[in-house]
């Protein structure tokens, strides 16, 4: 039985107020300003947790290209459980792992980031997948009614980004193939070759 | 392979244009024309290629130092939300030096997802390039983005006082190769209104009869010779009787005494052009403002250094491209492997000290460390097609070269000037023409 968490209005409220500083450039490598896993150490630390260092190495980052929107995302999910709610919670270190790594892994290859905070339907999935990966529902809700709510927030979206993966797979194998068929010189006349 | 017939390589063929390929395939000293191609433009490319010459042909090449140009924001909007490569990012950045850079190796490792959605693929063409490296590369196309190339060159051209004139009946270009192997076909300029085009291979074995190749040139008489240092070498030996307007090199490695011969030669500006199969053509050679001035309006040039930061005003670093009229291709800071500082003049950016490939340190024999910029400058005055310098671990030199057979001890003089007394160097040729050249190399440690 889940325990009652803060309103669902709070925390998207509180989403669509995200300051500056979490909405800055994840530092990767050379590039960006915000130290992630800096970021997260405070949060652990608000929530009077004590993390390891080797967790934290996963914040860093190595790829502008892979990581640049999961690390985002990790931000945004500091920055929502920073609410003053979850500080008088006891929250398990587990879920919150749970939610930073896996959660914000698996979002990042569906979502820009921007858009859990610009997309109301985004920030509400956001929202209640906080509360449902750290074992609470919203406040004024039934476990189911919020379990159904989720769902149905989040399959939509998974149908949508399905159904474009799919349509991008085919239309870039068609690509492939299109260009497999052409022979290089073949193609069209310019007046220099490099 | 796709089979393609006449109609669909010159859509837009007149009687005249016709007339124009058979007298360029028929005539009784032509090279044997191993292939076919053509420009496969329909009425309505060419009215794009027009209207984009009239609008890019003439806008400046400008942006201020401190601020990025305007247009970069709406085209970093358009590829973040229509290419899928560029979709992986996430959210676009408030700062545009924000965004990831990208190399030659993501768009090898799957050319596809470069293709911006909105793009319709029917007529999608291809170029492949095998680089310097020889890793070979697709690179996505379509005929109006080829037909488009012309526009920079005759913007490059304009700069040096040439206008192109050569239309129907007169052969507009010619591009030479001087390979074993080399794609060799005809065809028509339709935006230069049905000028001739050949693409032919100087190498003997392309031609029923050596002295066949000054007569089959002298009878075409091109407004305009393309191709590389090795071929224009062979071209300048040829007893040709008519001369070229101007003479085209994709090739950074051609030489000041090269150009110069072929300018004496030929009496006419030797241009070089910065191009590369991703961008088109990107830069032409100013000697005047001491550097490459950049021909796309709507290409803009950062200078990164290996992490990916822009380097200081007049620092050298890699040149990284964003933009470009290859609209298959959108280029969203593109590090390009070639080196050059930039400094905006008051008219215009120029890239200054223009290299291709990361730079290479050599150590001399008092133990200094120098750049291979300096082997270039040492050896810009020999004409020298094409050379590669290698180090081995022990500090020896190994130079390997084409032509220029008289220059050699010259050459080995000025670097063993450069390297200092005592510096052991061994020289080789080429064992084939057609061999890949990395221009520098080192096994030095620390390099």
């Amino acid at each position: 039985m889940k325990e009652m968490g803060p309103p669902i209005e709070q925390l998207t409220h509180r989403l669509s107020e995200t300051p500056p500083d979490f909405l800055d450039e994840p530092k990767i490598g050379q590039t960006g300003r915000i130290h992630v896993d800096a970021v997260v150490n405070d949060l652990l630390q608000n929530l009077g947790m004590a993390p390891d260092a080797e967790h934290l190495d996963r914040f860093r980052g190595s790829s502008a290209f892979e990581d640049r929107n999961r690390l985002s995302i990790v931000l945004l999910l500091c920055w929502l459980l920073h609410d003053e709610w979850f500080q008088k919670a006891s929250l398990d270190i587990n879920d919150i792992w749970s939610l930073l790594y896996i959660e914000a892994d698996a979002l990042a290859d569906q979502v820009a980031a921007g858009k859990f905070v610009s997309d109301p339907d985004r920030r509400e999935e956001l929202a209640r997948l906080s509360l449902a990966r750290v074992g609470l529902c919203p406040e004024g809700e039934s476990e189911t009614q919020a379990q159904d709510r989720l769902t149905s927030l989040s399959s939509r979206e998974r149908a949508r980004v399905l159904a474009a993966a799919r349509a991008a797979e085919e239309r870039a194998r068609e690509i492939r193939e299109k260009l497999a068929r052409k022979a290089a010189e073949e193609s069209a006349d310019k007046w220099t070759r490099e | 392979m796709e089979q393609i017939t006449d109609n669909e390589r010159y859509p837009t063929l007149s009687d005249d244009g016709r007339r124009m390929l058979r007298f360029l395939r028929e005539h009784p000293n032509a090279p044997i024309y191993r292939n076919q191609s053509g420009n496969r433009l329909t009425a309505q490319d060419l009215e794009r290629v027009r209207a984009f010459e009239k609008s890019e042909g003439n806008i400046p090449v400008k942006w201020s130092p401190s601020a990025l140009p305007t247009w970069v924001r709406t085209f970093v909007e358009k590829c973040m939300n229509d290419v899928p490569f560029y979709r992986r990012y996430g959210s676009i950045p408030d700062h545009f030096e924000d965004l990831p850079t990208i190399s030659r190796a993501d768009l090898g490792r799957d050319i596809a997802v470069f293709v911006p959605d909105s793009l319709s693929i029917e007529r999608l063409i291809n170029f492949r390039t095998s680089g310097t490296t020889g890793h070979p590369l697709l690179i996505a196309s379509h005929p109006e983005v080829a037909a488009k190339y012309l526009v920079f060159h005759k913007r490059a051209l304009k700069r040096f006082g040439i206008e192109l004139l050569n239309g129907r009946g007169k052969v507009g270009v010619v591009l030479i190769g001087y390979q074993r192997k080399c794609f060799t076909y005809v065809s028509v300029t339709p935006s230069m209104d049905e000028s001739g085009l050949a693409k032919i291979n100087l190498y003997p074995t392309d031609w029923r009869n050596t002295d066949d190749r000054a007569k089959y040139l002298d009878a075409l008489d091109p407004e305009v010779y393309t191709g590389d240092p090795i071929s224009f070498e062979i071209l300048a030996d040829l007893p040709l009787k008519k001369y070229p307007r101007a003479i085209i090199s994709t090739s950074m490695s051609m030489s000041e005494a090269l150009s110069r011969r072929l300018r004496n030669r030929f009496g006419c500006p030797v241009l070089d052009i910065y191009s590369m199969n991703e961008a088109g053509p990107i830069a032409v050679a100013d000697s005047s403002v001491g550097g490459h001035v950049l021909l796309q309006p709507h290409m803009y040039v950062e200078i990164l250094d290996p992490d990916g930061r822009k380097v200081p005003m007049g620092q050298r670093g890699e040149v990284t491209l964003t933009g470009g009229f290859n609209f298959c291709l959108p280029l969203l800071r593109y590090r390009t492997g070639d080196f050059a500082a930039l400094r905006h003049s008051a008219r215009e950016p120029v890239l200054v000290g223009l290299e291709g490939r990361p730079p290479v340190r050599f150590r001399t024999m008092n133990g200094e460390w120098i750049n291979n910029i300096e082997v270039t400058h040492a050896l810009h005055k020999f004409p020298i097609p094409r050379f590669a310098l290698h180090q081995k671990s022990d500090g020896s030199l190994q130079l390997k070269m084409h032509g220029a057979r008289r220059y050699q001890r010259a050459v080995i003089g000025a670097l063993k000037e450069l390297f200092g007394d005592g510096q052991p160097l061994k020289l080789e040729t080429f064992r084939d023409n057609d061999e890949k050249v990395i221009q520098y190399t080192s096994e030095m440690p620390g390099d």
